[in-house]
């Protein structure tokens, strides 16, 4: 297989929009979560989220044309005119432009603004523009409108494997041959639903990710669009994935390997225990969720910091975050074996991007 | 795209409102027998009855009860698969050896839209969890996986109604690339109020028998079910000479980028899918079309149109008379279908075209018709202008 | 408010099309295409709005593509079935 170049890199995060807000965030250490509001039993709850501000998409397109596009879609809108930006593409033919999206759940807020209006006024006041804005492909199909991709369109949902899941397609379009480039993004939102979830499974997380964290629950949900521009270019400033892989945690699948990793570690505890089977003592492991959120499309802010780490020749140096486990290391300069972006989701799967330099 | 070293289909499995399995199914479709019916699963209140094809609980193999733990869309995946492996001739056991990947397309199987769940949320109530943790363990690719044990990587395609043809294309990509052995692939859907009252807030849902390419055709019927394919690596294939039903020759997928629900009116999107599908392979070659035929004015208008520019003269029919639409699984029921009735040479008539639209250059088949040749096409349009088209060639089980 | 007003006030709030004001939309001016630029999905969407706001029902799109023409053309038939 050959491997993918990344040619641009599009964030928007609730540490802002744009990798310059990242790596920010990255030097300065996290912005505190927000408050979200809802009530159960008649009483006020407050659960700390990573929500996302999508106002900067007004750059690039008029109100008009997103006049019917929700919250999640304007994410990955945003991300994906980000990423082109980026790649300095933005004048190229988008015949050959393959668009793939990653999502765990969805457009959920308008999924439940649909039924919404099912439950308020009844069946027959069924709104048609949310019940075809909450299909889970809206966000690709608004992104295909705006950016004018005409060829193949992919959404996958694959919970905690969406990212890696799709990006195995990725590869092998582009390796295939089947497009010139990749528009490849990871989005996910957060909702009152997601809030109340997140209280009843794990309840308090302290408002704070702890990525490291071993035996407490501090996942804080969060919410994101990840983009970045993929083609079979062999030289890349954000390096190359070269290999993904992904499936269930089974002896055939050798690890550790060698080089950096960065772990979604995102605040679960039995998650983190699997990347503790899973490492030798001395791995090089970092882990950043903390700045982003726990979703199920995290991963792929993972993805960008190792390419953004690739195109600098050395990990962010961080602040903020606690103790790794005995023996692990937090790396520095990246190395000749570059960074494995790893995943394992509660079902014991795991999901693994490998990149390179370029 | 042609794909380069064709990819074996060696089973295939089908659950729908025609049959408890694929033969079942194609006995109802030659005899020209459906039966679509107010939805027995769920009650709604619009004023009119809008009919919808639900497999019957009798339909589900007895070693599968309902749970109460993984949503119906699961279920009919699981049952299909079942089908698809037995009639590949693999047993549990034997695939634990091998790297088997996991494709399939949905819609209702991978939305979180409880609505019990949600309506005492929005109350301020205090909701069980029970249909958050079903939800969570219902992801269709990753439930199949686990009832049968299979370690390979999973895809769940959420592609709207084009998922389950997308979900063949993509298995046969990553077989090509050795990512794994043997994939099984297709798509699942089970009927759901909210899906139900999408469709009927949309104006395309008919109150009556779905009439696809009819001149007056006035919107689709919903269905359920689950359609999976078994396809194997060029290298597995072989080791077990005989098995091979059809090859997928061909998939296309391209967008419209036009409109959210609407498809582009000339179906820019679909020819191009059509001829990344068909390749070199000439249009004289393909014995039939398994037309995405949905029975809405918009969706059979734009099949027409570009069907008879691009393959004037092959016979299509659309089998949505006899399943309804089954919006994820649909791409996978109708590759099913498409396979054995190119194994049969014959296609079944395009049940409720009564009479044909004078406004569309061209008609579905009204009778029985033999359809000699090699390949067979199954086409799928979306909500969001996604186009996958399928290519199958026969194989030399049929 | 008259009907035609409420209709208006309908089309900006409803339908977010926030680059006009409601006394900006003329009584006679398409409002799909080249007038105010809706499309099919408006359609549908409006098609609810009006049972909504005005308890009238439009059944189907024969009955309501006559209906949707315009401003005007909306508030007969509103004002005509509301007389039923």
């Amino acid at each position: 297989m050959k491997a993918a170049g990344i040619r641009g890199v599009g964030l928007v995060g609730s540490f802002g929009c744009g990798t310059g807000a990242l790596e920010n965030s990255l030097r300065k250490g996290p912005k505190p979560p927000e408050d979200l509001v809802f009530f159960v039993s008649g009483r006020e709850r407050r659960i700390p989220v990573h929500a996302v501000d999508t106002s900067p998409l007004d750059n690039f397109v008029s109100k008009r044309e997103i006049r019917r596009i929700d919250h999640f879609s304007r994410m990955a809108l945003l991300g994906a005119f980000l990423a082109l930006e980026d790649s300095g593409l933005t004048d190229a033919s988008r015949d050959s432009l393959g668009l793939i999206i990653a999502t765990g759940y969805g457009a959920i807020r308008t999924t439940f603004a649909f039924l919404d209006s099912v439950l308020v006024d009844g069946d027959s006041f069924a709104s048609p523009t949310l019940f075809s804005n909450s299909v889970h492909n809206a966000a690709a199909a608004h992104v295909a409108i705006q950016l004018k991709i005409t060829g193949p369109s992919l959404t996958v949902s694959q919970f905690e494997m969406s990212v890696s899941s799709a990006l195995l397609t990725a590869l092998r379009w582009l390796d295939q041959g089947r497009v010139e480039r990749v528009l490849f993004g990871g989005v996910d939102e957060v909702c009152s639903v997601i809030g109340y979830c997140h209280e009843r499974f794990f309840g308090d997380s302290g408002g704070r990710i702890q990525p490291f964290a071993a035996n407490r629950h501090t996942a804080v949900a969060g919410e994101g669009a990840a983009f970045f521009l993929l083609d079979r270019q062999e030289e890349s400033r954000y390096g190359l994935i070269t290999e993904v892989r992904q499936g269930r945690i089974t002896k055939a699948v050798p690890f550790p390997e060698k080089g950096s990793y960065i772990i979604n570690a995102d605040g679960h505890p039995g998650c983190f225990s699997l990347y503790r089977q899973l490492f030798r003592p001395e791995a090089e492991v970092a882990a950043f969720a903390n700045h982003y959120g726990s979703f199920p499309s995290g991963q792929s802010f993972d993805l960008a910091i190792a390419a953004l780490a690739l195109r600098n020749g050395i990990f962010p140096s961080i602040s903020g975050q606690e103790e790794m486990p005995k023996g692990w290391r937090y790396p520095g300069v990246v190395g000749k074996k570059g960074i494995t972006c790893l995943k394992c989701d509660g079902e014991g799967y795991l999901g693994a991007i490998g990149l390179k330099g370029g | 795209m042609t794909l380069g070293r064709s990819v074996a289909v060696t089973g295939a499995g089908c659950l729908c409102a025609a049959g408890a399995n694929l033969q079942a199914s194609l006995k109802a479709l030659f005899s020209g027998i459906r039966i679509p019916a107010p939805p027995s699963l769920f009650r709604t209140s619009h004023s009119l009855s809008h009919p919808v094809f639900e497999v019957p609980e009798s339909f589900f193999p007895q070693e599968l009860p309902a749970e109460n733990d993984a949503l119906r869309t699961a279920r009919l995946a699981i049952a299909a698969a079942g089908e698809a492996f037995a009639d590949a001739g693999w047993r549990s056991a034997d695939l634990a050896s091998l790297r088997v990947g996991v494709v399939i397309g949905t819609t209702v199987g991978s939305a979180m839209n409880n609505e019990g769940f949600y309506r005492e949320f929005r109350c301020g109530g205090d909701p069980d969890m029970a249909p958050i943790r079903r939800f969570l363990r219902s992801n269709p690719a990753a439930a199949v996986a686990r009832h049968f044990g299979l370690n390979g990587p999973l895809q769940t395609v959420v592609n709207a109604c084009s998922s389950g043809s997308d979900a063949i294309g993509i298995a046969a990509q990553w077989l090509e690339d050795g990512i794994c052995d043997l994939a099984l692939a297709g798509g699942a859907d089970e009927l759901c109020r909210t899906t139900c009252n999408g469709f009927i807030s949309l104006m395309i849902s008919a109150n009556e028998a779905v009439r696809p390419f009819d001149r007056c055709r006035r919107g689709l019927n919903l269905g359920e079910g689950a359609g999976l394919l078994v396809l194997e690596s060029p290298s597995l294939e072989q080791l077990r000479p005989g098995r091979v039903r059809a090859r997928l020759a061909g998939y296309g997928a391209a967008c419209d980028a036009y409109h959210l629900t609407a498809p582009h009116p000339q179906g820019t999107g679909l020819k191009r899918a059509l001829a990344e599908a068909l390749g070199c392979v000439e249009p004289e070659a393909i014995a039939f079309v398994n037309a995405h035929g949905t029975g809405t004015p918009d969706n059979d208008r734009v099949e027409s149109i570009v069907l008879a520019e691009m393959l004037p003269g092959i016979p299509f029919h659309s089998t949505k008379g006899f399943t309804g639409h089954t919006l994820g699984a649909a791409g996978g029921i109708e590759a099913a279908f498409t396979v054995a009735c190119l194994g049969m040479g014959k296609i079944p008539a395009s049940i409720g075209c009564d009479e044909t639209d004078p406004e569309l250059p061209a008609a579905p088949v009204r009778h029985v018709t033999a359809t000699p040749g090699r390949f067979a096409v199954s086409q799928s349009l979306a909500f969001g202008g996604n186009n996958a088209v399928l290519l199958f060639e026969k194989g030399e089980r049929s | 408010m008259s009907t035609k007003e409420k209709i208006k006030k309908i089309l900006v709030e409803e339908l977010n099309l926030e680059d006009i004001t409601p006394e900006e939309i003329m009584d006679d001016a398409p409002l799909f295409g080249d007038g105010l630029g809706l499309d099919s999905l408006d359609a549908v969407e409006l098609v609810v709005l009006v049972q909504k706001h005005f308890g009238v029902e439009i059944k189907d799109m024969d009955e309501g593509r006559p209906a949707l023409q315009s401003v005007d053309s909306l508030a007969a038939f509103i004002e005509a079935k509301s007389r039923l």
